[in-house]
């Protein structure tokens, strides 16, 4: 059964590569596009578009850096100042500029970053920015410094496909990390298990597979890995040298023992690609199946990079149990809307003000355990408040979001989006659906609905497609069940 | 007419054009056309003697794990004092309910309704093989299922299911709050979740063919239709009940008067928006209400005061506003976090994750005091705290004596009531 569903998907007459299939490894592997990108990767064939998804690094990085020496420069300021015991109104007056600047420096970052998944040539390299941003957790508040959480963004940007027993050492020394679960602060005699607790819990193994002792001594070897100013450091006088005893091994072992010894854990091997299958596939996968590329995943020694290839070829990826099965996280929604609908930089502000209202707010997850996923992003006030995106994206105004703020983010380009050639309802509506919705076929009555958004009763009615109408159509498109799915 | 404002034909004009055919119209629709007539009608209920219907349940979920120890303090005993050289809260500075246990300071705000006899402090609260996972523990108290019988809905959800008053109303129970806690998640689907009343309507866009026009071809795109994809049908089934109870809820918090002060928080926010929905009547048998952060594994002082403090002087606020409406008498708070925390402070000036910890009721009705019993700091298992209290006798005591309900029916066997109530 497993062997079947991760058997590489083929073509065939009944079964074709098309349009729909392209759009949705588009949307999976990346966050969809305009519809001459779907047809470039039809024409690509299903295993060169996935190999051209997978193999980004051909394509030129973009990314400009951001620049944090102010941040930087007010706290040396505010050290020195506190050595040469400065009085208190100095020090509080150098505090707020601190403060201030992680504010501004905060926001600046989740706006680079937004910037970044809407123009990226590399959809996939960002689609696992996100994906490790959801699964080994950090964020404000507890990660004060944004320098940090840019950091960390640009190593899991570095490592996106990498080796993942590497990328979790590197996780551990991360000063976001260090701050976020307080590792920074654990010390011998008196260790602190935040961070210990959810190595094994969340970022590796999963509940079950330890016991509560495993953690406390796992504590103890993480002792004393601490940054200093955003560099990491070890600490050897607060480290404890002591033997410790964890899943049965004892030694006197340091945090990189213990990393090794959970990569000789069978769950350590299935925790993965679990995660990686549910988030590009479909959620509660079939248990031979995740052995199967568990077992991928321990023989290539932690490559993510075959992992996320063997998902994206299978057959399960292109099953029906996969196929527009799944609920668009609030960042999957404004950001593949942005570039279905071709919008401005202008709008990235926007673009990350409606991912917050929806729930979704960039480098401050709720809590540790991430995001939520599939049925968990819906609620009463969700589904409105993405209903409502619609409004952000036609006439820059969303309930919830105040007006000073999209003031100037602009809309999209209403001009291009309906080809010169479509000069009735039908053809305007079927170019709007194929854009958005690309490989849905609406019931009737819905497509009747869209003709008379755009001023007309039946398919054949000519109509000029007016910047007003195909508006309205665009409204009413991301309005509706399927617009939220993908 | 209604206290609801709103008759069954204003309703089926309002509400059900958007099914627009009305034989494909989801059972719960229907079933809450009817129900609307008069959303409080005890005909639809089997009432208990002595349990008003009109009774309201505010959950409020500290989640992190709230420091229990350092809330009500025992300032007698020795052990805490080596336990925490540090976090330990002073003597002195306690505030005193009995010879050996105080409130902590920043608890001043609720000192009144505990004299008030209006605050019951339930101590040592837990459950058998306690999990110190957030994850797992929350959903151990919002499920009620320690047992791990993988149970899909929540407690309160589950009390939606049986047959309760405004039980086939979409707004039955209402989060305050960014997702729908499992605890409110129920087999029918009613329970509905908002931020603010603002942002709580879909709203037509500003140009094109005109706002009227669009709300009708909305109302057309959404109309549910039979044998659709389970997750469209889902989404179709929400979006409906978004709309049935955006117009209900903005209706009822229009009718809200103000005048009491609510402290400056998030969490002051949400129970003023509660207090809101009450006042209009809005009909909802459980409201939830969100306070995160106690979380305090690192410096724990200043972040666990604040708090403490945030937390006495929101319920503070939204007693006296109850009172000034006049229902005061219809509302009980309950308060719980997922685990308590360790006794030892560890090397951060913070606290590791724990186990047992109380559980705090408010209310007119209600018989203050202490029940439960302090567990020993002495007497640990790994460190932890022994519980004194399955948390599901202060569920069963709730659903039993506040709500009408069955306790075994929900909880799956029938729990040791607390005298609370």
């Amino acid at each position: 059964m497993a062997e079947a569903l991760l058997r590489k998907y083929r073509p065939t007459a009944s079964n074709p590569w098309d349009y729909a299939k392209a759009a949705h490894l588009l949307s999976r592997a990346g966050f969809g596009g305009r519809p001459e990108e779907i047809e470039r990767l039809v024409g690509l064939g299903s295993e060169g578009a996935v190999e051209e998804l997978l193999n980004y690094d051909r394509v030129a990085e973009t990314l400009p850096s951001l620049d944090f020496t102010e941040v930087r420069q007010a706290l040396e300021d505010a050290f020195r100042a506190r050595q040469a015991r400065a009085d208190e109104p100095t020090l509080r007056a150098l505090q707020n500029k601190i403060n201030r600047l992680y504010r501004e420096k905060f926001q600046e970052t989740r706006e680079w970053w937004m910037t970044q998944l809407v123009q990226t040539g590399r959809p996939l390299q960002e689609k696992m920015v996100l994906f490790w941003h959801g699964l080994l957790v950090s964020g404000f508040p507890e990660t004060r410094n944004p320098e940090f959480l840019y950091g960390q963004n640009q190593l899991f940007r570095r490592m996106a496909l990498g080796n993942f027993k590497e990328l979790i050492l590197a996780i551990s020394r991360d000063p976001a990390m260090l701050d976020y679960l307080d590792n920074n602060s654990n010390r011998k005699g008196r260790p602190n298990e935040n961070y210990a607790r959810e190595l094994l819990e969340l970022f590796t193994m999963g509940i079950g597979n330890y016991t509560e002792t495993d953690i406390k001594e796992a504590a103890r070897a993480f002792t004393g890995w601490t940054h200093r100013f955003g560099e990491f450091t070890f600490v050897r006088a607060q480290h404890d040298e002591g033997m410790k005893t964890f899943l049965g091994k004892t030694g006197n072992f340091d945090g990189t023992d213990i990393i090794n010894i959970i990569f000789e854990h069978p769950a350590t091997a299935r925790w993965l690609p679990r995660k990686l299958f549910e988030y590009f596939a479909y959620l509660r996968p079939e248990d031979a199946l995740i052995e199967d590329l568990g077992n991928t995943f321990r023989r290539v020694t932690f490559e993510v990079k075959p992992v996320v290839q063997a998902i994206l070829q299978s057959e399960a990826f292109y099953s029906p149990a996969a196929m527009r099965t799944q609920v668009k996280s609030p960042v999957q929604l404004v950001v593949g809307t942005a570039r279905a609908l071709a919008a401005p930089a202008s709008m990235v502000r926007g673009l990350v003000l409606a991912a917050d209202q929806m729930g979704m707010v960039l480098l401050y997850p709720p809590n540790v355990g991430g995001w939520p996923k599939g049925e968990g992003w819906i609620t009463t006030s969700t589904v409105l408040d993405r209903y409502n995106f619609g409004s952000l994206m036609t006439s820059a105004r969303m309930p919830g979001v105040p007006n000073r703020f999209l003031q100037s983010i602009g809309t999209f380009p209403v001009t291009s989006l309906v080809p010169a050639s479509a000069q009735t309802a039908g053809a305007i509506v079927d170019s709007l659906v194929r854009r958005l919705l690309p490989g849905v076929t609406l019931e009737q009555k819905r497509v009747f609905a869209l003709w008379r958004a755009v001023g007309a009763s039946r398919a054949a009615e000519p109509v000029q497609p007016s910047p007003e109408r195909v508006r309205s159509a665009v409204r009413l498109i991301m309005s509706i069940p399927e617009f939220q799915l993908t | 007419m209604s206290r609801q404002g709103m008759t069954r034909r204003e309703f089926v004009k309002k509400g059900l054009t958007m099914v627009a055919v009305g034989a494909t119209a989801p059972s719960f629709l229907t079933r809450t056309a009817l129900a609307m007539n008069n959303p409080w009608d005890v005909a639809q209920v089997t009432s208990r003697p002595g349990v008003p219907d009109e009774n309201v349940l505010v959950v409020v979920q500290l989640g992190g794990g709230n420091d229990g120890l350092n809330t009500v303090v025992p300032f007698t005993d020795e052990a805490y004092y080596r336990a925490r050289p540090t976090l330990a809260v002073p003597a002195k500075d306690v505030i005193r309910v009995t010879d050996t246990l105080g409130l902590h300071p920043n608890l001043g705000k609720v000192k009144g309704l505990y004299d008030k006899g209006a605050m019951a402090v339930i101590q040592g609260v837990g459950y058998p093989n306690p999990s110190r996972s957030h994850f797992k523990s929350m959903e151990i108290w919002q499920t009620a299922d320690p047992e791990g019988r993988v149970v899909r809905f929540g407690w309160v959800g589950r009390y939606f299911d049986s047959k309760c008053p405004v039980c086939e109303q979409p707004t039955v129970g209402v989060n305050v709050g960014p997702s729908l806690p499992l605890a409110l998640k129920a087999e029918s689907g009613n329970g509905v979740t908002l931020e603010t009343p603002e942002s709580f309507q879909w709203v037509p866009s500003m140009d094109g063919i005109g706002a009227q026009e669009q709300m009708e071809l909305f109302r057309l795109l959404n109309a549910p239709a039979p044998n659709e994809p389970g997750m469209i049908d889902f989404l179709r089934h929400t979006a409906m009940n978004a709309v049935v109870s955006s117009e209900r809820v903005r209706e009822a918090v229009g009718k809200y008067k103000g005048g009491v002060q609510y402290p400056n928080s998030r969490f002051g926010s949400s129970l003023r928006l509660v207090a809101q929905m009450i006042a209009g009547n809005l009909p909802t048998k459980v409201y939830y209400a969100h306070m995160t952060g106690f979380d305090t594994h690192a410096s724990q002082r200043g972040a666990h005061e604040n708090l403490l403090r945030e937390m006495a002087e929101g319920v503070d606020a939204f007693y006296r506003d109850l009172e000034a409406q006049g229902n005061a008498e219809r509302v009980l708070v309950l308060a719980f976090s997922e685990f308590g925390r360790r006794v030892a402070e560890n090397g951060s000036a913070g606290t590791d994750h724990g186990t047992a910890a109380p559980m705090f009721v408010f209310g007119r009705k209600i018989k203050g005091g202490l029940y439960g019993q302090q567990p020993s700091l002495t007497d640990l298992t790994d460190g932890d705290l022994r519980h004194a209290i399955d948390f599901r006798s202060v569920y069963a005591t709730v659903l039993d004596k506040w709500l009408g309900a069955d306790p075994a029916k929900i909880l799956g066997s029938n729990f040791e009531r607390v005298a609370f109530i």
